[in-house]
């Protein structure tokens, strides 16, 4: 991989310390700044980043008895994973049930598909599921969660006659309750919200006033761009958002675009999707998501 | 001096409209250069000047993208019916792109038949099968599990016989590097032979564009591309990298959900997203 030879070699530069260490920070910094924008990261919060790594390097200077490159590496890692609150896994089991989830993204980026990845997981650890379809608009959106939900053997409710999310979403939500499920997925229509598209932030949120969740979950592809942070800072002046899965993480995509998500909303990273199948999901791991965004 | 900050200013702004990193920084050592070249004349409001010069190069750049109008292709064509093959990674929107073609070439009076080679995906038959019957256009798909290229063949099995004009076939999304699919994805190009393979991209990727196109062009050989998603606020950078990356041709660009949110590509629509204000 090219980034990860940029990055050994600017930090073997550095170490061999042909340049006064003032000048070394500064090209590491640069070389930084490119493997971040490769990466997707939001261009203003790679300014903010490297600004503080920059101010840190400079100000710290490595220890004598540990190696400058790990500790420049730290520092790197140190402030990335501050914007995830540190370097922990997230906590994914429910505080309380019933527990209601709802997740909501652009079009396309595998609301549907993870709705019932994220079933499957509760179920293997003996919760009771139900899953909720509220999309009205894409052809069949009904029947592919039907589908998959049938696949996993877990509740399902949805309506392919109604054309009302809001009303869906009400009956469905007594309906797995009377069927004595435990976490309630509710999969929404994929949104913008930009331009034509306004409205459907309103009905979001007006689906999230009638099911009142506990955690409302934004739904990243890996792939998309510097658009994340905008988007999801929209989403999140519509409907809080608690928590982010990343998905399409068997790409090339190096997924910043979720760095930028997390930026935005301060909410946490909980899963990773790495494959169509529905086992193929896993629970987000930091470390592993940095090395991945810096190339390593 | 001055160009070099003014340079460093643009490259930023090519990677906030999401031109992946490596294009954008080519393209901006190339409009340094020449803006060392040339001389400003007098009295002339600088920054007005190079910001013509930048936008006259992008567009140059977003011109060699234009391509052939598919309803002209097809009135052309002598063989019938023209085969067209539609593919890319998950959830881009090959399957509402086929329903927006098909919609567009029935209005022009062609006969399309809509092919659901996705066997794949829960729910991909049934959602191609509404848009055909919403459209009133005939739908040949397969079961859940079947060999996609069957499917493709059964379809193009299907037009010749009933003498349609044009075969739209439909394929799962597929990562371009996931070997298994893109073998399955090469046999059914062996078998239907298609006259226009399309690759359809999702205009918010970021600096994956041009890893995805690359990928499928080496594996299948991409005619070119459709970019969707164009009405999520994109900046239109997945386009620049695409044509300045790999000089691929842009046939339409989807700008919404409905049929005919499809437009027949143009420089002007990119250059319009990548020099809006941005709020
Ligand atoms: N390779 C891969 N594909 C995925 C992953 N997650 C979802 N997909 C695929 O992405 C495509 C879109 O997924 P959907 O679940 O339909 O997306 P959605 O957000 O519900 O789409 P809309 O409802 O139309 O907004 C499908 O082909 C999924 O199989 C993943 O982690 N990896
Ligand atoms: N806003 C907007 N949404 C679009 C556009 N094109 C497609 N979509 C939406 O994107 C989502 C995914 O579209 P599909 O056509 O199912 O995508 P696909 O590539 O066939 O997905 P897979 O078959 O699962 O890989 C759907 O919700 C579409 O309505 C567009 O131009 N603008
Ligand atoms: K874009
Ligand atoms: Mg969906
Ligand atoms: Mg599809």
């Amino acid at each position: 991989m090219n980034v990860l030879e940029n990055l050994k070699k600017i930090v073997s530069d550095f170490l061999r310390g042909k340049e006064p260490y003032e000048i070394a920070v500064e090209n590491f910094v640069k070389e930084l700044q490119k493997t971040l924008l490769r990466a997707d990261v939001n261009v203003k919060l790679v300014l903010e980043l490297t600004k503080n790594i920059r101010e840190r390097a400079l100000k710290e200077r490595p220890p004598p008895y540990i190696s400058k490159q790990e500790w420049f590496i730290k520092i790197v890692y140190d402030e990335l994973s501050s914007l995830f609150g540190g370097d922990i896994k997230p906590q994914v089991f429910p505080v309380k049930t019933p527990y209601i989830i709802m997740l909501v993204g652009v079009q396309g980026s595998g609301k549907t598909t993870t709705a019932a990845k994220i079933a499957y997981f509760y179920k293997r650890y003996g919760y009771r599921p139900c899953l909720i379809c509220t999309d009205t608009y894409r052809p069949a959106a009904y029947e592919q969660l039907y589908q998959l939900s049938k696949q996993i053997d877990v509740p399902f409710c949805g309506d392919p006659k109604s054309s009302d999310p809001i009303d869906i979403a009400k009956k469905c939500l007594s309906y797995c309750i009377n069927n004595n499920t435990n976490i309630i997925i509710i999969d929404t229509a994929g949104r913008h919200g930009y331009g034509e598209e306004e409205y459907l932030l309103k009905e979001m949120q007006d689906i999230a006033k009638a099911v009142n969740p506990d955690e409302v979950m934004l739904i990243i592809d890996a792939s998309i761009g510097q658009k994340a942070y905008d988007l999801a800072l929209r989403f999140h002046s519509a409907t809080p958002i608690g928590s982010i899965v990343i998905t399409k993480l068997d790409g090339t995509a190096k997924g910043g675009g979720a760095l930028s998500a997390v930026a935005a909303t301060k909410a946490i990273i909980k899963f990773i999707g790495t494959g169509e199948k529905i086992p193929e999901l896993e629970v987000f791991d930091p470390r592993r998501f940095v090395g991945r965004i810096l190339g390593l | 001096k001055d160009i070099s900050r003014y340079c460093d200013n643009l490259l930023n702004e090519l990677i906030e409209s999401d031109v992946a990193y490596d294009v954008a920084e080519k393209i901006v050592t190339d409009i340094g250069n020449r803006l060392r070249e040339i001389k400003i004349p007098r009295g002339t409001n600088v920054e007005e000047y190079i910001n013509n010069i930048v936008i006259d190069v992008l567009r140059k750049l977003l011109d060699n993208a234009t391509s052939y109008d598919f309803i002209e292709y097809i009135a052309k064509s002598s063989e019938k019916p023209v085969k067209i093959v539609f593919m890319g990674i998950n959830g881009v929107g090959k399957t509402t792109t086929i329903a927006k073609v098909a919609y567009m070439l029935k209005k022009a009076g062609v006969k399309p038949v809509i092919v659901a080679a996705d066997t794949f995906r829960a729910g991909a038959q049934e959602q191609l099968k509404k848009h055909s019957e919403r459209l009133g256009i005939p739908f040949i798909g397969g079961k859940y599990g079947a060999d996609p290229a069957a499917v493709a063949f059964d379809g193009i099995v299907f037009a010749s016989k009933n003498r349609f004009d044009v075969v739209l076939i439909d394929t799962a999304g597929r990562m371009h590097i996931d070997v298994d699919l893109m073998n399955e994805l090469k046999k059914v190009i062996k078998v239907v032979k298609p006259h226009i393979k399309v690759l359809v991209l999702d205009a918010l990727t970021g600096n994956d564009a041009i890893e995805q196109a690359k990928k499928f062009d080496e594996a299948i050989g991409i005619d070119g591309v459709i970019l969707t998603k164009l009405d999520a606020d994109a900046s239109g950078g997945a386009a620049v990298s695409v044509v300045a990356g790999l000089g691929k041709k842009i046939f339409y660009v989807g700008v919404g959900q409905g049929y005919d949110d499809l437009i027949r590509y143009s420089s002007d629509i990119i250059i319009r997203l990548l020099f809006k204000q941005s709020k």
